[in-house]
Protein backbone atom coordinates (compact mmCIF):
# COMPACT_ATOMS: atom_id res chain seq x y z
CA UNK A 1 0.00 0.00 0.00
CA UNK A 2 1.25 3.89 -0.94
CA UNK A 3 2.23 6.67 1.91
CA UNK A 4 -1.45 8.02 0.44
CA UNK A 5 -4.07 7.13 3.48
CA UNK A 6 -6.89 8.62 1.29
CA UNK A 7 -7.71 8.19 -2.49
CA UNK A 8 -10.32 10.94 -2.18
CA UNK A 9 -10.43 14.27 -2.85
CA UNK A 10 -9.27 16.92 -0.28
CA UNK A 11 -11.99 19.12 0.77
CA UNK A 12 -11.22 22.63 1.46
CA UNK A 13 -12.53 22.41 5.11
CA UNK A 14 -11.33 23.44 8.44
CA UNK A 15 -10.52 21.85 11.76
CA UNK A 16 -13.23 24.42 13.16
CA UNK A 17 -15.44 23.69 10.22
CA UNK A 18 -15.08 19.70 10.26
CA UNK A 19 -15.50 19.81 14.54
CA UNK A 20 -18.62 21.58 13.54
CA UNK A 21 -20.10 19.35 11.62
CA UNK A 22 -19.34 16.21 13.57
CA UNK A 23 -21.16 18.17 16.40
CA UNK A 24 -24.15 18.84 14.28
CA UNK A 25 -24.23 15.46 12.92
CA UNK A 26 -24.43 14.16 16.42
CA UNK A 27 -26.79 16.84 17.88
CA UNK A 28 -29.30 15.61 15.42
CA UNK A 29 -28.80 12.14 15.57
CA UNK A 30 -29.50 13.07 18.97
CA UNK A 31 -32.89 14.43 18.48
CA UNK A 32 -34.25 12.28 15.88
CA UNK A 33 -33.44 9.54 18.19
CA UNK A 34 -35.00 10.81 21.47
CA UNK A 35 -38.07 12.75 19.91
CA UNK A 36 -38.90 10.40 17.24
CA UNK A 37 -37.09 6.65 17.46
CA UNK A 38 -37.28 5.97 21.16
CA UNK A 39 -40.62 7.06 21.88
CA UNK A 40 -42.07 5.32 18.47
CA UNK A 41 -39.95 1.84 18.13
CA UNK A 42 -39.09 1.13 22.03
CA UNK A 43 -41.96 2.86 23.88
CA UNK A 44 -39.48 5.32 25.69
CA UNK A 45 -40.16 9.15 25.90
CA UNK A 46 -37.24 10.83 27.68
CA UNK A 47 -38.29 14.33 26.62
CA UNK A 48 -41.89 13.95 26.74
CA UNK A 49 -42.49 15.02 22.74
CA UNK A 50 -43.32 11.25 21.86
CA UNK A 51 -46.45 11.55 23.91
CA UNK A 52 -47.37 15.02 22.05
CA UNK A 53 -46.92 14.15 18.91
CA UNK A 54 -48.92 10.68 19.69
CA UNK A 55 -45.93 8.07 18.58
CA UNK A 56 -45.45 6.86 21.72
CA UNK A 57 -46.12 2.97 21.74
CA UNK A 58 -46.41 3.11 18.19
CA UNK A 59 -44.72 -0.47 17.72
CA UNK A 60 -46.40 -2.12 20.76
CA UNK A 61 -47.62 -5.45 20.29
CA UNK A 62 -51.42 -4.79 19.70
CA UNK A 63 -52.74 -6.66 22.71
CA UNK A 64 -50.82 -4.36 24.59
CA UNK A 65 -51.82 -0.95 23.55
CA UNK A 66 -55.20 -1.82 23.39
CA UNK A 67 -55.11 -2.57 26.57
CA UNK A 68 -56.45 -6.05 26.50
CA UNK A 69 -53.87 -7.19 29.08
CA UNK A 70 -53.76 -6.00 32.48
CA UNK A 71 -50.86 -7.47 34.65
CA UNK A 72 -52.06 -8.34 39.02
CA UNK A 73 -49.63 -8.79 41.71
CA UNK A 74 -52.18 -10.24 43.78
CA UNK A 75 -53.37 -13.84 43.85
CA UNK A 76 -56.37 -15.52 41.72
CA UNK A 77 -58.94 -15.65 43.81
CA UNK A 78 -62.12 -18.10 43.27
CA UNK A 79 -65.19 -17.77 45.80
CA UNK A 80 -68.64 -19.29 45.67
CA UNK A 81 -71.55 -18.33 48.03
CA UNK A 82 -75.30 -19.62 48.24
CA UNK A 83 -78.05 -17.59 49.70
CA UNK A 84 -81.58 -18.83 50.72
CA UNK A 85 -83.93 -16.31 50.18
CA UNK A 86 -87.75 -16.73 52.00
CA UNK A 87 -90.68 -14.30 49.88
CA UNK A 88 -89.56 -10.86 50.64
CA UNK A 89 -86.07 -10.92 51.71
CA UNK A 90 -82.96 -9.83 49.83
CA UNK A 91 -79.28 -9.78 50.16
CA UNK A 92 -76.50 -8.06 48.82
CA UNK A 93 -73.33 -9.47 47.95
CA UNK A 94 -69.95 -7.37 46.87
CA UNK A 95 -66.29 -7.53 46.25
CA UNK A 96 -63.55 -5.24 46.45
CA UNK A 97 -62.00 -4.39 43.71
CA UNK A 98 -60.06 -1.63 42.33
CA UNK A 99 -60.22 0.01 39.26
CA UNK A 100 -59.45 -2.10 36.28
CA UNK A 101 -59.27 -5.22 38.01
CA UNK A 102 -61.22 -7.81 36.77
CA UNK A 103 -63.80 -10.80 37.63
CA UNK A 104 -65.63 -13.50 35.66
CA UNK A 105 -68.97 -14.46 37.41
CA UNK A 106 -72.36 -16.25 37.26
CA UNK A 107 -74.99 -16.48 39.51
CA UNK A 108 -78.31 -18.87 39.30
CA UNK A 109 -81.61 -19.25 41.34
CA UNK A 110 -81.90 -23.15 42.49
CA UNK A 111 -84.54 -25.07 40.61
CA UNK A 112 -87.43 -25.86 42.86
CA UNK A 113 -89.45 -28.69 43.44
CA UNK A 114 -91.43 -27.89 40.08
CA UNK A 115 -88.13 -28.00 37.42
CA UNK A 116 -88.92 -24.44 37.04
CA UNK A 117 -86.33 -21.60 38.43
CA UNK A 118 -88.44 -18.86 39.94
CA UNK A 119 -87.12 -15.02 39.22
CA UNK A 120 -85.38 -12.79 41.37
CA UNK A 121 -84.81 -9.31 41.70
CA UNK A 122 -81.22 -8.29 40.74
CA UNK A 123 -79.19 -5.03 40.59
CA UNK A 124 -75.67 -5.54 39.69
CA UNK A 125 -73.83 -1.97 40.96
CA UNK A 126 -70.83 -0.70 42.72
CA UNK A 127 -70.11 2.33 45.16
CA UNK A 128 -67.22 4.45 44.83
CA UNK A 129 -64.59 4.58 47.33
CA UNK A 130 -63.06 7.32 45.34
CA UNK A 131 -66.54 9.77 45.25
CA UNK A 132 -68.41 9.66 48.16
CA UNK A 133 -72.03 8.54 47.64
CA UNK A 134 -71.24 7.83 44.25
CA UNK A 135 -73.08 4.58 42.99
CA UNK A 136 -73.72 2.94 39.52
CA UNK A 137 -75.73 0.32 38.02
CA UNK A 138 -74.08 -1.86 35.23
CA UNK A 139 -77.26 -4.40 35.00
CA UNK A 140 -80.54 -4.69 36.92
CA UNK A 141 -83.77 -6.45 36.23
CA UNK A 142 -86.31 -9.50 36.60
CA UNK A 143 -83.94 -12.89 36.25
CA UNK A 144 -83.12 -16.41 37.17
CA UNK A 145 -79.27 -16.42 36.03
CA UNK A 146 -76.70 -14.01 34.62
CA UNK A 147 -72.94 -14.02 33.64
CA UNK A 148 -70.17 -12.27 31.95
CA UNK A 149 -66.92 -10.40 32.78
CA UNK A 150 -66.78 -7.52 34.93
CA UNK A 151 -63.91 -4.82 34.74
CA UNK A 152 -64.10 -2.68 37.84
CA UNK A 153 -65.07 1.43 36.04
CA UNK A 154 -63.66 2.59 39.78
CA UNK A 155 -62.59 1.38 42.80
CA UNK A 156 -64.80 0.52 45.43
CA UNK A 157 -67.41 -2.12 46.27
CA UNK A 158 -69.19 -4.45 43.43
CA UNK A 159 -71.74 -6.44 43.66
CA UNK A 160 -75.50 -7.77 43.51
CA UNK A 161 -79.03 -6.92 45.09
CA UNK A 162 -80.94 -10.02 44.80
CA UNK A 163 -84.95 -9.50 46.06
CA UNK A 164 -87.18 -12.18 46.35
CA UNK A 165 -90.69 -10.95 45.19
CA UNK A 166 -91.89 -14.45 44.76
CA UNK A 167 -94.03 -16.61 46.92
CA UNK A 168 -91.67 -19.51 47.53
CA UNK A 169 -88.27 -19.76 48.72
CA UNK A 170 -85.41 -19.94 46.45
CA UNK A 171 -81.63 -20.36 46.39
CA UNK A 172 -79.36 -17.91 44.31
CA UNK A 173 -75.61 -19.32 44.04
CA UNK A 174 -72.79 -17.17 43.00
CA UNK A 175 -69.50 -18.13 41.71
CA UNK A 176 -66.73 -15.84 41.04
CA UNK A 177 -63.29 -15.68 40.22
CA UNK A 178 -60.76 -12.46 39.85
CA UNK A 179 -58.53 -10.34 41.34
CA UNK A 180 -60.62 -9.10 44.29
CA UNK A 181 -59.43 -9.00 47.72
CA UNK A 182 -62.24 -8.96 49.71
CA UNK A 183 -66.22 -10.09 50.13
CA UNK A 184 -68.74 -8.08 52.10
CA UNK A 185 -72.41 -9.57 52.93
CA UNK A 186 -75.27 -7.88 53.85
CA UNK A 187 -78.01 -8.79 55.35
CA UNK A 188 -80.47 -8.13 57.98
CA UNK A 189 -79.25 -4.73 58.55
CA UNK A 190 -75.72 -6.80 59.59
CA UNK A 191 -72.44 -6.60 57.09
CA UNK A 192 -70.62 -9.55 57.04
CA UNK A 193 -67.02 -8.74 55.99
CA UNK A 194 -65.03 -11.84 54.70
CA UNK A 195 -60.71 -11.01 53.81
CA UNK A 196 -60.20 -13.43 50.38
CA UNK A 197 -57.34 -15.73 50.41
CA UNK B 1 -23.44 21.36 -16.62
CA UNK B 2 -27.30 20.95 -17.49
CA UNK B 3 -28.62 23.56 -18.44
CA UNK B 4 -31.70 24.71 -16.87
CA UNK B 5 -34.81 24.73 -19.20
CA UNK B 6 -37.98 26.05 -18.74
CA UNK B 7 -39.12 22.40 -19.85
CA UNK B 8 -36.75 20.68 -17.05
CA UNK B 9 -38.62 17.45 -16.26
CA UNK B 10 -39.21 16.03 -12.38
CA UNK B 11 -36.56 13.67 -12.84
CA UNK B 12 -34.06 16.79 -13.32
CA UNK B 13 -35.82 18.35 -10.54
CA UNK B 14 -34.96 15.39 -8.24
CA UNK B 15 -31.54 15.08 -9.26
CA UNK B 16 -30.57 18.41 -8.72
CA UNK B 17 -28.84 18.82 -5.38
CA UNK B 18 -29.87 22.71 -5.19
CA UNK B 19 -33.34 21.86 -5.50
CA UNK B 20 -34.95 20.91 -2.04
CA UNK B 21 -36.67 18.19 -3.67
CA UNK B 22 -34.08 15.85 -3.75
CA UNK B 23 -33.69 16.28 0.33
CA UNK B 24 -37.42 16.01 0.22
CA UNK B 25 -36.81 12.53 -1.32
CA UNK B 26 -34.11 11.53 0.72
CA UNK B 27 -35.85 12.10 4.13
CA UNK B 28 -38.82 10.43 2.14
CA UNK B 29 -37.03 7.66 1.62
CA UNK B 30 -35.84 7.27 5.39
CA UNK B 31 -39.37 6.98 6.55
CA UNK B 32 -39.90 3.31 6.07
CA UNK B 33 -36.05 2.90 6.99
CA UNK B 34 -37.52 2.81 10.67
CA UNK B 35 -40.50 1.39 10.00
CA UNK B 36 -38.60 -1.96 9.31
CA UNK B 37 -36.60 -3.46 10.78
CA UNK B 38 -34.01 -5.31 8.48
CA UNK B 39 -34.13 -9.02 8.96
CA UNK B 40 -35.24 -11.24 6.86
CA UNK B 41 -39.41 -11.01 6.60
CA UNK B 42 -41.50 -13.37 7.96
CA UNK B 43 -42.61 -14.86 4.83
CA UNK B 44 -39.09 -14.83 2.70
CA UNK B 45 -38.12 -17.05 6.02
CA UNK B 46 -40.79 -19.58 6.48
CA UNK B 47 -40.27 -20.37 2.80
CA UNK B 48 -36.71 -21.25 2.95
CA UNK B 49 -37.03 -22.78 5.94
CA UNK B 50 -40.02 -24.62 4.61
CA UNK B 51 -37.20 -25.80 2.05
CA UNK B 52 -35.63 -29.12 1.85
CA UNK B 53 -31.83 -29.76 0.33
CA UNK B 54 -30.24 -27.28 -1.75
CA UNK B 55 -31.97 -24.10 -2.79
CA UNK B 56 -29.44 -21.97 -4.92
CA UNK B 57 -32.17 -19.50 -6.50
CA UNK B 58 -34.16 -18.63 -3.50
CA UNK B 59 -31.32 -17.97 -1.04
CA UNK B 60 -29.05 -15.71 -4.39
CA UNK B 61 -32.54 -13.74 -4.49
CA UNK B 62 -32.75 -13.46 -0.80
CA UNK B 63 -28.92 -12.26 -0.59
CA UNK B 64 -29.56 -9.60 -3.71
CA UNK B 65 -32.91 -8.35 -1.78
CA UNK B 66 -31.20 -8.22 1.87
CA UNK B 67 -28.64 -6.23 -0.10
CA UNK B 68 -30.77 -3.85 -2.22
CA UNK B 69 -33.07 -3.17 0.64
CA UNK B 70 -30.20 -2.87 2.71
CA UNK B 71 -30.47 0.64 3.81
CA UNK B 72 -27.29 0.04 6.33
CA UNK B 73 -25.05 -1.44 3.49
CA UNK B 74 -26.19 0.95 1.25
CA UNK B 75 -25.43 4.02 3.12
CA UNK B 76 -21.74 2.52 4.06
CA UNK B 77 -21.31 1.82 0.00
CA UNK B 78 -22.48 5.68 -0.58
CA UNK B 79 -19.74 7.02 1.61
CA UNK B 80 -17.39 4.61 0.23
CA UNK B 81 -17.59 5.96 -3.34
CA UNK B 82 -18.50 9.46 -2.99
CA UNK B 83 -15.32 10.60 -3.91
CA UNK B 84 -13.61 7.83 -6.29
CA UNK B 85 -14.14 9.23 -9.65
CA UNK B 86 -12.21 6.66 -11.39
CA UNK B 87 -13.98 3.01 -12.03
CA UNK B 88 -10.75 1.42 -10.83
CA UNK B 89 -10.98 2.85 -7.47
CA UNK B 90 -14.48 2.21 -7.08
CA UNK B 91 -13.55 -1.81 -8.35
CA UNK B 92 -10.48 -1.46 -6.01
CA UNK B 93 -12.74 -0.24 -3.01
CA UNK B 94 -15.36 -2.46 -3.49
CA UNK B 95 -13.35 -5.69 -3.98
CA UNK B 96 -12.12 -4.79 -0.19
CA UNK B 97 -15.13 -4.67 1.25
CA UNK B 98 -16.49 -7.63 -0.71
CA UNK B 99 -13.68 -9.45 0.24
CA UNK B 100 -14.00 -8.74 4.11
CA UNK B 101 -18.00 -9.48 4.43
CA UNK B 102 -17.84 -12.74 2.25
CA UNK B 103 -15.06 -13.54 4.48
CA UNK B 104 -16.76 -13.36 7.92
CA UNK B 105 -20.71 -13.83 6.24
CA UNK B 106 -19.16 -17.58 5.86
CA UNK B 107 -16.77 -18.35 8.87
CA UNK B 108 -19.76 -16.95 10.92
CA UNK B 109 -22.32 -19.15 9.26
CA UNK B 110 -19.65 -22.24 9.24
CA UNK B 111 -17.95 -21.50 12.37
CA UNK B 112 -21.88 -20.76 14.16
CA UNK B 113 -20.71 -17.81 15.62
CA UNK B 114 -23.28 -16.35 18.18
CA UNK B 115 -22.57 -12.60 17.70
CA UNK B 116 -25.02 -10.73 18.87
CA UNK B 117 -26.70 -8.98 15.80
CA UNK B 118 -28.45 -5.74 17.30
CA UNK B 119 -24.58 -5.58 18.04
CA UNK B 120 -22.99 -6.05 15.01
CA UNK B 121 -25.19 -3.65 13.57
CA UNK B 122 -24.34 -0.77 15.85
CA UNK B 123 -21.11 -1.41 14.64
CA UNK B 124 -22.34 -1.05 11.15
CA UNK B 125 -23.84 2.29 11.65
CA UNK B 126 -20.92 3.62 13.27
CA UNK B 127 -19.29 2.28 10.14
CA UNK B 128 -21.57 5.19 8.18
CA UNK B 129 -20.37 7.35 10.72
CA UNK B 130 -16.90 6.86 10.14
CA UNK B 131 -16.70 6.76 6.61
CA UNK B 132 -18.44 10.05 6.41
CA UNK B 133 -15.88 11.56 8.81
CA UNK B 134 -12.96 10.27 7.22
CA UNK B 135 -14.61 11.81 3.63
CA UNK B 136 -14.53 15.34 5.17
CA UNK B 137 -10.72 14.37 6.09
CA UNK B 138 -11.97 14.79 9.78
CA UNK B 139 -9.61 12.10 10.97
CA UNK B 140 -6.90 13.74 9.81
CA UNK B 141 -8.03 17.68 10.59
CA UNK B 142 -8.77 16.75 13.90
CA UNK B 143 -6.42 13.56 15.12
CA UNK B 144 -3.72 14.19 12.79
CA UNK B 145 -3.87 10.59 11.67
CA UNK B 146 -6.09 8.53 9.74
CA UNK B 147 -6.14 5.23 9.21
CA UNK B 148 -5.63 4.10 5.20
CA UNK B 149 -9.03 4.24 3.94
CA UNK B 150 -8.72 0.87 1.75
CA UNK B 151 -7.82 -1.07 4.97
CA UNK B 152 -10.45 0.62 6.91
CA UNK B 153 -13.13 -0.72 4.09
CA UNK B 154 -11.60 -4.25 4.20
CA UNK B 155 -12.27 -3.93 8.32
CA UNK B 156 -15.14 -2.63 8.02
CA UNK B 157 -16.30 -5.24 5.59
CA UNK B 158 -15.52 -7.97 7.77
CA UNK B 159 -18.62 -6.66 10.59
CA UNK B 160 -20.84 -6.02 7.43
CA UNK B 161 -20.45 -9.83 6.53
CA UNK B 162 -20.43 -10.58 10.34
CA UNK B 163 -24.40 -8.77 9.93
CA UNK B 164 -25.23 -10.59 7.17
CA UNK B 165 -24.42 -13.88 9.13
CA UNK B 166 -26.67 -13.05 11.78
CA UNK B 167 -29.36 -12.62 9.44
CA UNK B 168 -28.98 -15.68 7.18
CA UNK B 169 -28.54 -17.96 11.11
CA UNK B 170 -31.47 -16.62 11.88
CA UNK B 171 -33.08 -18.98 9.28
CA UNK B 172 -33.04 -22.26 10.37
CA UNK B 173 -30.66 -24.12 7.96
CA UNK B 174 -30.77 -27.06 7.18
CA UNK B 175 -26.98 -28.95 7.47
CA UNK B 176 -27.17 -30.89 4.33
CA UNK B 177 -26.88 -28.22 2.22
CA UNK B 178 -25.72 -25.49 4.30
CA UNK B 179 -22.44 -24.49 1.64
CA UNK B 180 -24.32 -24.70 -1.05
CA UNK B 181 -26.98 -22.39 0.23
CA UNK B 182 -24.71 -19.91 1.86
CA UNK B 183 -22.60 -19.87 -1.06
CA UNK B 184 -25.99 -18.84 -3.23
CA UNK B 185 -26.93 -16.52 -0.17
CA UNK B 186 -23.35 -14.81 -0.85
CA UNK B 187 -23.40 -14.90 -4.43
CA UNK B 188 -26.75 -13.03 -4.35
CA UNK B 189 -25.51 -10.06 -1.64
CA UNK B 190 -22.92 -9.07 -4.52
CA UNK B 191 -25.71 -9.13 -7.08
CA UNK B 192 -27.51 -7.11 -5.27
CA UNK B 193 -24.23 -4.98 -4.17
CA UNK B 194 -23.53 -4.60 -7.75
CA UNK B 195 -26.82 -3.32 -9.03
CA UNK B 196 -26.87 -0.69 -6.10
CA UNK B 197 -23.89 0.24 -6.72
CA UNK B 198 -24.56 0.70 -10.23
CA UNK B 199 -27.44 3.41 -9.52
CA UNK B 200 -24.98 4.92 -6.75
CA UNK B 201 -22.36 5.27 -9.02
CA UNK B 202 -24.38 7.10 -11.67
CA UNK B 203 -26.02 9.66 -9.89
CA UNK B 204 -22.88 10.50 -7.88
CA UNK B 205 -21.12 10.78 -11.34
CA UNK B 206 -23.92 13.27 -12.29
CA UNK B 207 -23.94 15.38 -9.15
CA UNK B 208 -19.85 15.75 -9.35
CA UNK B 209 -20.14 17.00 -12.81
CA UNK B 210 -21.55 19.92 -11.30
CA UNK B 211 -20.18 23.36 -9.68
CA UNK B 212 -21.58 23.21 -6.77
CA UNK B 213 -20.51 19.36 -5.74
CA UNK B 214 -17.90 20.95 -3.94
CA UNK B 215 -19.75 22.64 -1.37
CA UNK B 216 -22.56 20.37 -1.27
CA UNK B 217 -20.11 17.22 -0.81
CA UNK B 218 -19.19 18.64 2.66
CA UNK B 219 -22.89 19.01 4.05
CA UNK B 220 -24.28 15.37 2.28
CA UNK B 221 -21.46 13.74 4.32
CA UNK B 222 -22.65 15.41 7.56
CA UNK B 223 -25.95 14.34 6.85
CA UNK B 224 -24.73 10.79 6.22
CA UNK B 225 -22.44 10.92 9.29
CA UNK B 226 -25.96 11.69 11.22
CA UNK B 227 -27.76 9.13 9.43
CA UNK B 228 -25.04 6.43 10.56
CA UNK B 229 -25.31 7.78 14.30
CA UNK B 230 -29.00 7.43 14.35
CA UNK B 231 -28.84 3.75 12.88
CA UNK B 232 -26.06 2.97 15.89
CA UNK B 233 -27.93 4.69 18.33
CA UNK B 234 -31.38 2.85 16.61
CA UNK B 235 -29.67 -0.68 16.80
CA UNK B 236 -27.85 -0.01 20.65
CA UNK B 237 -31.43 0.65 21.65
CA UNK B 238 -32.78 -2.70 19.97
CA UNK B 239 -30.15 -4.09 22.02
CA UNK B 240 -30.86 -2.61 25.02
CA UNK B 241 -34.40 -2.86 24.78
CA UNK B 242 -36.10 -4.61 22.32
Amino acid sequence: MNSKTSDTVDLPASKGRVLLAALLAFILAAVVLSVFILPAEFNRDPLGVGEALGITGLSQPAAESAETVRKEEGAFLRDSVSFQLLPFEFVEYKYELSKGAGMLYRWSVAKSRSGEASAVSFDFHGESHEVEDYEESYSEGEGDHEGGTFIAPFEGIHGWFWANHGAEAVTVTLSTTGYYTESLEFRDGFVKKQALK
Amino acid sequence: MIKHGAHSGLMKRLLNPSSPSLYMAAVLMLIPVFAAAHNISGANARFVEGLDGPAVIPYMYLGAKHMVTGYDHLLYLVGVVFFLRRLKDVILYVSLFTLGHSMTLMGGVLLQWNVNAYLIDTIIGLSVAYKAFENINGFQRIFGFQLNARVAVLIFGLFHGLGLATKLQDLSLSADSLVINMLSFNVGVEIGQALALVCIVAILGLWRRRNSFQKQAFAANTVLMSLGFMLAAYQFSAYLWA
